[in-house]
């Protein structure tokens, strides 16, 4: 046996306490930056793994692209410099205690000046952290929006407000459609949505047949659901806000019962997927909400979002076609916002750059100017509400139809979705 | 001779005891912020594991554990919430509940046995958790969101209890005081007789045991402290929702016992302790965040084949190499002494 020391180390012990060491180190040391480049740190915090990590992971590829081209133009002007963005992504598994612990590592050991989260379920977690340490925070979610969390924004998706738009340009354009069903999860992103979906289906005086059916998040069999939506004989078959795991079956479903009247739903995430599973001809003119990025109508002038279809064809370079999805896009267009509001502020203390970026009660959203919007229906004016797009599958691909007003319909239809959200219990201050 | 030696070995129990107190002490200040908050929720699933062993001591493995630990944080914090109790009592009413329900709970499955009572435990969590998110019942569990802004533990004494390092202390004093309850329930008359029972229940019932009323009585100690331990995570984050203890936390509980061995009071606690290390500490640190469900599940398959006896499996077998290698060296010298 060769001994490497006089100690008489051999090599089995030389390679385990080196392995160890390494380890040791790569777990316990700080990563050290070289170089003389100053960066400033943004948290991601949302579920990279397990169940709803389709509405994380997919986000913080889209980060990285935004990053990579802001970096390469030599980074944020903050002040007089200019600054390196840099992503530091955590797990929080869609559970509030992980969230804890990953907002006390962005804030505490990372520094970071803002965390992007999905929201939902781990922001109960991480909100009294953020609170603390007056953290700036942004959520996919509205629905995490309360009277109390003044540094909680929701600057891209008000989810599921601008589903009206959907049902509303359903109406204009096919005014022959007058019946509806509605199936939903029954979990924290359904319950909202029905309500919006009752709501936007009044306004447009589409008679919903009987009450919304509800199914629970653990179901396998879509069948027996999709067979009582049938029953009833709609001209709308609305999926609501479901998971991709349970757009696709349904549809499927909808499409093996022979159904063949309209679609509608919060989203169609991986759509392509759906098209070869069921036919062209089926997902014709399916409504959904979020559009590709290689649409043309993104480079119309109201539209903020910075490079969309160049965007668009890195990211499937990047990550392939199949993976893009509702988040793919909104995580970066949140940093936009940011971007410029710290710019705006010349600092990137949280607290300046969110009265930097609330400033005039406007933003500049994805898809337009904005208003700060959402006292009535969240306690708050942290919501960035203004046009969004309605998409319609056309030929196996999905391409905008029309950028319709959330604050045009809500300025007509408020009463209307007060009525529903409180009939089922999703108004700020009926939640417990 | 026999003395002199229980004597040697009482005492080295007493220096690792000491050792292992000093070591829980002084940990949280060795660890990083996140760290600490790991290490919160890792003793409070120490007491969720120990917990779940005593059930199977009888021989009976349910799928009900992280819903009974659930009934404890939703009952802890509605009383502390919606009836101002305070917290420490209400983290008692927590773990009480959960102990009722387990006591209601064992009438109807108790008939069973076996792969009956895992599914009939299964179906009976089902239940609770579906209540939880059940419309009507929204305006008290909250629905699918579940209860926010749990109150926390007040300060004491000027100790705020929203920093990990203070809340751990709290935490591990309730649990040290729990597993020492839950080891001297093992070590009575009550813990042989829940042995026996899972060995030869025909036996024990033929020398008069009531079978039932002992599986009954492991189901309830057991659900008191799952119920603590929902009590005091309630309190910490401040939320509960249903999907907390879904079937995917049950599965980790399950993980937890098998990697670590049930055979022993210590085997829950090793696999706990490490599978926490391996995946919150070691895999969150390599930067392999998505990777972390793949890497973990290999880890399990590798330990499940080559450790079947669970993680405690490896201390005899690492006392007995610790001999074997004292006795080769002091064979060597004696061979060595003639030579010279």
């Amino acid at each position: 046996m060769t001994k490497l020391s006089k100690g008489g180390m051999d090599r089995r012990q030389f390679l385990s306490t080196t392995a160890a060491a390494a380890l040791l180190a790569s777990v316990s040391m700080p990563k050290i930056a070289f170089g003389a480049e100053k960066t400033v740190k943004i948290g991601f915090l949302a579920p990279l793994t397990g169940e709803v990590a389709a509405w994380g992971k997919p986000g913080l590829d889209g980060c990285h692209i935004w990053a990579d081209w802001i970096n390469a133009d030599g980074g944020v002007k903050v002040g007089d410099e200019m600054l390196k963005v840099e992503f530091v992504p955590y797990d929080d598994e869609y559970d509030p205690s992980k969230a804890r612990a990953g907002a006390v590592k962005l804030i505490k050991e990372e520094d970071v000046k803002f965390i992007m989260m999905l929201g939902g379920d781990p922001w109960p977690g991480a909100s009294q952290v953020a609170e603390r340490e007056e953290m700036l925070v942004s959520t996919l979610l509205p629905s995490d929006l309360t009277p109390d969390t003044e540094m909680l924004l929701a600057p891209c998706e008000v989810h599921p407000i601008y589903n009206v738009t959907g049902v509303e340009w359903l109406a204009e354009n096919k005014p022959d459609l007058k019946t509806a069903v509605i199936c939903a999860q029954d979990d924290a992103l359904g319950k909202p949505s029905v309500a919006t979906y009752l709501a936007a289906f009044e306004a447009a005086g589409i008679e919903v047949l009987d009450e919304p059916i509800f199914f629970d998040p653990a179901t396998t069999d879509f069948a027996p659901i999709m067979s009582k939506m049938l029953a009833l004989k709609p001209d709308i078959i609305c999926l609501d806000t479901c998971y991709a795991d349970y757009v696709h079956p349904l549809t499927e479903q909808a499409f093996q019962q022979g159904y063949k009247g309209q679609m509608i739903s919060c989203t169609a995430d991986f759509y392509q997927k759906m098209v070869e599973k069921t036919s062209k001809e089926f997902m014709e003119g399916f409504i959904f909400q979020f559009p590709d990025f290689d649409d043309p109508k993104l480079n119309e002038p109201h539209v903020n979002f910075k490079k969309p279809n160049d965007f668009y064809q890195e990211y499937l370079k990047r990550y392939g076609a199949g993976e893009w999805s509702a988040v793919s896009w909104e995580y970066a267009s949140i940093m936009d916002l940011w971007a410029d509001a710290a710019t705006k502020a010349g600092t990137t203390e949280p607290t300046d750059v969110l009265a930097a970026m609330k400033e005039g009660g406007v933003g500049k959203h994805a898809f337009g100017e904005a208003d700060w919007w959402g006292e009535k229906l969240f306690g708050i004016n942290n919501a960035l509400v203004g046009l969004w797009p309605v998409v319609a599958i056309q030929d196996g691909k999905a391409k905008i139809q029309d950028f319709k007003s959330i604050p045009d319909w809500w300025d007509q239809h408020s009463d209307l979705l007060i009525k529903h959200m409180k009939a089922l219990g999703q108004m700020y201050y009926q939640r417990t | 001779m026999h003395k002199p030696e229980t004597k040697t070995a009482g005492f080295g129990w007493l220096i690792g005891f000491a050792l292992l107190a000093i070591l829980l002490i002084v940990l949280p200040h060795l660890l990083s912020f996140s760290q600490q908050e790991i290490l919160v929720m890792l003793v409070i699933d120490v007491l969720l594991v120990c917990s779940y062993r005593l059930l199977t001591l009888t021989g009976e493995w349910s799928l009900a554990h992280a819903v009974i630990m659930g009934v404890g944080a939703y009952a802890s914090a509605l009383a502390a919430k919606e009836l101002a109790v305070p917290v420490p009592l209400a983290m008692l009413v927590g773990a009480s509940v959960s102990a009722f329900l387990a006591f209601l709970l064992s009438f109807p499955l108790f008939r069973m046995k076996g792969f009956y009572f895992l599914i009939g435990s299964f179906a009976a969590g089902e239940v609770i958790r579906l209540m939880w998110k059940w419309s009507d019942l929204t305006f008290l569990f909250g629905g699918p969101k579940g209860i926010k802004r749990i109150p926390s533990m007040p300060d004491l004494f000027g100790i705020d209890f929203f920093e990990p390092v203070n809340y751990y202390y709290l935490c591990l004093i309730v649990v040290a005081v729990s597993l020492l309850i839950l080891y001297r329930v093992e070590r009575s008359r009550i813990g042989l007789t829940f042995h026996a029972i899972h060995w030869q229940d025909k036996l024990a019932e033929s020398v008069g045991v009531n079978t039932f009323r002992y599986r009954m009585l492991a189901f309830v100690i057991s659900a008191f402290f799952a119920g603590l331990a929902g009590a005091l995570y309630a309190h910490y984050v401040g939320a509960v929702a249903p999907n907390r203890f879904d079937v995917e936390e049950m599965v980790y509980i399950l993980i937890w016992a098998i990697v670590g061995g049930t055979a022993t009071f210590y085997g829950p606690i090793i696999g706990v302790v490490t599978l926490t290390i391996i995946n919150e500490v070691i895999l969150r640190a390599l930067g392999v965040d998505e990777m972390r469900p793949m890497l973990y599940g290999a880890l399990l398959i590798v330990s499940i084949l080559f450790l079947p006896d669970g993680l405690e499996s490896l201390v005899p077998k690492t006392k007995a190499w610790l001999a074997s290698r004292k006795e080769r060296r002091e064979n060597m010298r004696t061979e060595e002494v003639p030579a010279e």
